[in-house]
C-alpha cells in the first residue's frame, strides 16, 4: 500500500510537470524561439526498417507468458525500465501514459497498438511490484503489459536488445534507456531515448506506421 | 521516505533531467560520463604513413601516477588510413572511428576496459556499402550512428549521410542534392526537428598537398533538414567552407553558429518567426586564421575557435548570439586544431594536426588549457603529451574523446 501511494504520487508529479513544462518554456522564449510550431516533429516521418525486433517470451505480473509474436499485426512501443529508477524511467512511463490516453481517444489503443514495458531489474521488480507500478501510472491492461522473468531467463532477452545493465551507487541501474517502435511485421522502425522521448512525435510515428497520418 | 521527501526528490529529478547531457558538441543522445574524465582517446595518424595508425589512450585521471602520459595504444592494423574523426554510440560503450584516405572504418569497445579499447569490428570497404567515401562526423542517434561522408565512393561529389545500427548494419543512405553536393558536419536540434549539415571538399581535392588544392572545389552551403523526414527543406549560403555546426545548447533555442574555414569568419544561423532559417556573417576572425574547429562552453556563453594557420585559439563571447565579441586569445603552440571541452566547461584538450596534406609542422602534441569562471583560457604548463616519440616515430594527433 505504501509503495502504491509512492508510485501514485510519482505519476501525479510527472503528469503535473509534463503539463506545466511547455508553459514554463514559453514564458522564457527569446525572440529567436518565437517561430516554434505548436507541435514538434513531423506528421510524415521517414521510418526506415532498422532491423528485425529480437523475439522474446516473458511473464506478466499475473504469471501469463507473453511473446512479442503475440503482437503480430499491431504496432508495439517497447520500453525498458525499472521501478526504483529515479531518473528517466518514471518520466517516460508517464509520457507513455499520456500517449496511451491519446491512442485510446483515437480508438487505436489495444486493438491496433500495444505497449510493452520490460523491467531490467528482475531481482527487485517482482510480480506484485510491477503490478503496483503499472496501476500507479494508469496502465490499461487491455493494451499495456509489464513483463519480467527470472534473471537467467531475462538475461538473453536484454542482451538481444543490447540492454546492458550496470549497478550504480545508491541502487540505481545504468542502462541504455531506449524505447523501440515495432511495426506489425515485427520490424524496428524507430528508436527513442528515454531522456528525449516526446509522446507527441511518437503518436505521429505510430499513425504513420498504421497508415493513418495525423496532425 | 515521507511523502514530502518523495515529492521533493521527484521534483529535483525532473528539474535536472534535461540538463543531463554529455560533453558539449557531442550528440545530445550520447550518455554523459558519471564523473570526471579518466582517459583521453586520441586518434592518431602515423606521420609518414609507413607504420600502422593507432588510437592512443592518455591517462587524464588527476589521481593517477601516470597522469598526462600515453598508457596504451590500439593498433589499427594498417597504414595510410588517415584516421580523422570518431564518435561514441548513444550508450557510450563503443567508438566509431573512420578514415579519410582508406575505406576502413573501425568500431571499438571502450566499455569492457576503458584503459584498453579493442577493435570489435572493421568495415573494410565503407564505399561498397554506402556508395560514399570519407566518413567525417559520427553523430549518435538512439541505437544508431549517423555519419556524414565527404565524397561519393569515387572521391567526387556528392557527399552524403549514412545511418547504421550500433553494431554496424547499414540502414539507409542520403546523398547530397546536386545544387549543394559538398558535405562535412551534422548536428541535430531534436526539439526543433531540424538537422543542419555543412560543406567541405571531396577526396579528389583533399588528398592532394594543400598547395595543389583547388580552392573553388568546396562548398559554401549549409543544408537545413526536416530531421524526422530526413528531407532537405532549405539551403543556406555562407562564406566558403562552413565546417562545424553548433546549435545553441539552450533548450528550444533556434540558432547556432558555424566557422567558415576560407572566409575566416563565424556565421550565425537562426530560425525566423516564419519558420525558415537565415544565415549571416557574425564575426571576422582576422585574415589567415583558417578556423579549423569551433567549440562551445556548456553555458552557451563562449565559442572557441582554433586558428590553424595563426596558431592561436580565440574565445568569443556570444552573450548576444548574433554579435560575438572577442573575449580572449591563447597561443597553445603551433597549428592548434581540434579542441575538446569537458562537460563541466573547465578544461579544453587540444591537438594540432588537421590533415596530413595540410599540416605544416612536424611537432605534434596534445595539450591542455584551463578555462576560468571568467571564460579566460590558460595553458597547463605540466600537461604536454609529446606525439613525436612513439616507437613508430611521430604521429599526427587529431580527434579526441573522453571516458
Amino acid at each position: 500500500m505504501r509503495g502504491g501511494r509512492r508510485l501514485a504520487i510519482l505519476a501525479l508529479v510527472g503528469a503535473v510537470v509534463l503539463t506545466a513544462a511547455p508553459r514554463a518554456a514559453r514564458a522564457h522564449d527569446a525572440p529567436e524561439r518565437a517561430g516554434a510550431a505548436a507541435l514538434p516533429g513531423s506528421p510524415s516521418p521517414s521510418l526506415a526498417v532498422i532491423g528485425p525486433a529480437p523475439p522474446f517470451t516473458l511473464v506478466d505480473p499475473a504469471g501469463r507468458s507473453v511473446s512479442l509474436a503475440d503482437y503480430t499485426g499491431r504496432v508495439v512501443l517497447l520500453s525498458f525500465v525499472y521501478t526504483t529508477c529515479r531518473s528517466a524511467c518514471p518520466l517516460v512511463t508517464q509520457r507513455m501514459a499520456v500517449l496511451q490516453r491519446r491512442l485510446r481517444e483515437a480508438g487505436l489503443f489495444g486493438s491496433r497498438v500495444g505497449f510493452v514495458s520490460i523491467t531490467v531489474d528482475p531481482d527487485r521488480d517482482g510480480a506484485a511490484t510491477l503490478a503496483r507500478y503499472a496501476k500507479a501510472f494508469g496502465a490499461d491492461p487491455r493494451g499495456w503489459t509489464f513483463l519480467r522473468d527470472r534473471p537467467d531467463a531475462l538475461r538473453p532477452v536484454l542482451a538481444a536488445w543490447d540492454e546492458w545493465t550496470r549497478p550504480l551507487p545508491g541502487g540505481e541501474i545504468d542502462h541504455p534507456a531506449r524505447l523501440y517502435l515495432i511495426d506489425g511485421a515485427g520490424r524496428i522502425r524507430e528508436i527513442y531515448s528515454l531522456a528525449l522521448f516526446d509522446e507527441r512525435q511518437a503518436l505521429r510515428d505510430i499513425r504513420a506506421l498504421l497508415g493513418r497520418p495525423g496532425p | 521516505m515521507t511523502r514530502r521527501t518523495l515529492l521533493l526528490a521527484l521534483l529535483a529529478v525532473i528539474a535536472t533531467a534535461g540538463a543531463a547531457v554529455a560533453e558539449v558538441c557531442l550528440s545530445p543522445w550520447v550518455k554523459r560520463l558519471a564523473g570526471p574524465e579518466k582517459y583521453l582517446y586520441v586518434y592518431a595518424v602515423d606521420a609518414d604513413a609507413k607504420d600502422n595508425d593507432f588510437l592512443a589512450v592518455v591517462d587524464v585521471n588527476l589521481a593517477s601516477p601516470t597522469y598526462g602520459r600515453v598508457v596504451n595504444t590500439v593498433d589499427l592494423g594498417s597504414a595510410g588510413n588517415e584516421p580523422h574523426h570518431m564518435g561514441f554510440t548513444d550508450d557510450r560503450t563503443k567508438i566509431w572511428a573512420g578514415t579519410l584516405l582508406s575505406k576502413r572504418l573501425f568500431i571499438l569497445d571502450t566499455a569492457t576496459d576503458p584503459a584498453k579499447p579493442r577493435i570489435v569490428k572493421t568495415i573494410d570497404d565503407i564505399g561498397a556499402q554506402t556508395g560514399l567515401h570519407g566518413p567525417h562526423t559520427y553523430y549518435a542517434l538512439p541505437g544508431r550512428m549517423l555519419i556524414t561522408f565527404l565524397s561519393s565512393a569515387d572521391g567526387n561529389p556528392p557527399g552524403g549521410l549514412a545511418e547504421f545500427t550500433n553494431d554496424g548494419q547499414l540502414i539507409r543512405v542520403f546523398k547530397n542534392p546536386a545544387n549543394a553536393p559538398y558535405a562535412y558536419d551534422v548536428a541535430v536540434k531534436p526539439e526543433l526537428n531540424r538537422m543542419i549539415t555543412s560543406s567541405f571538399t571531396p577526396l579528389r581535392n583533399y588528398m592532394k598537398p594543400l598547395a595543389q588544392w583547388d580552392m573553388k572545389d568546396g562548398g559554401n552551403t549549409m543544408l537545413v533538414w526536416d530531421f524526422k523526414e530526413r528531407k532537405v527543406v532549405q539551403t543556406l549560403v555562407t562564406d566558403p567552407v562552413p565546417l562545424e555546426v553548433r546549435w545553441s545548447l539552450k533548450p528550444g533555442a533556434a540558432y547556432g553558429w558555424t566557422n567558415s574555414a576560407l572566409g575566416d569568419s563565424i556565421w550565425f544561423f537562426a530560425r525566423t518567426p516564419a519558420g525558415s532559417f537565415t544565415a549571416k556573417k557574425a564575426a571576422d576572425l582576422g585574415k589567415g586564421c583558417l578556423p579549423a574547429d569551433l567549440r562551445q562552453s556548456p553555458d552557451d556563453r563562449y565559442l572557441y575557435v582554433s586558428c590553424f594557420m595563426r596558431s592561436e585559439i580565440q574565445a568569443w563571447d556570444v552573450s548576444r548570439p548574433d554579435r560575438p565579441r572577442l573575449h580572449d586569445t591563447l597561443v597553445p603552440g603551433v597549428s592548434p586544431n581540434m579542441m575538446h571541452v569537458t562537460m563541466d566547461g573547465k578544461r579544453m584538450y587540444i591537438t594540432n594536426s588537421l590533415l596530413s596534406t595540410m599540416d605544416y609542422s612536424g611537432n605534434f602534441w596534445v595539450r591542455l588549457a584551463h578555462i576560468g569562471p571568467d571564460g579566460r583560457l590558460k595553458m597547463d604548463p605540466f600537461f604536454d603529451v609529446d606525439f613525436t616519440k612513439f616507437p613508430t616515430g611521430p604521429a599526427r594527433a587529431h580527434d579526441m574523446l573522453l571516458n
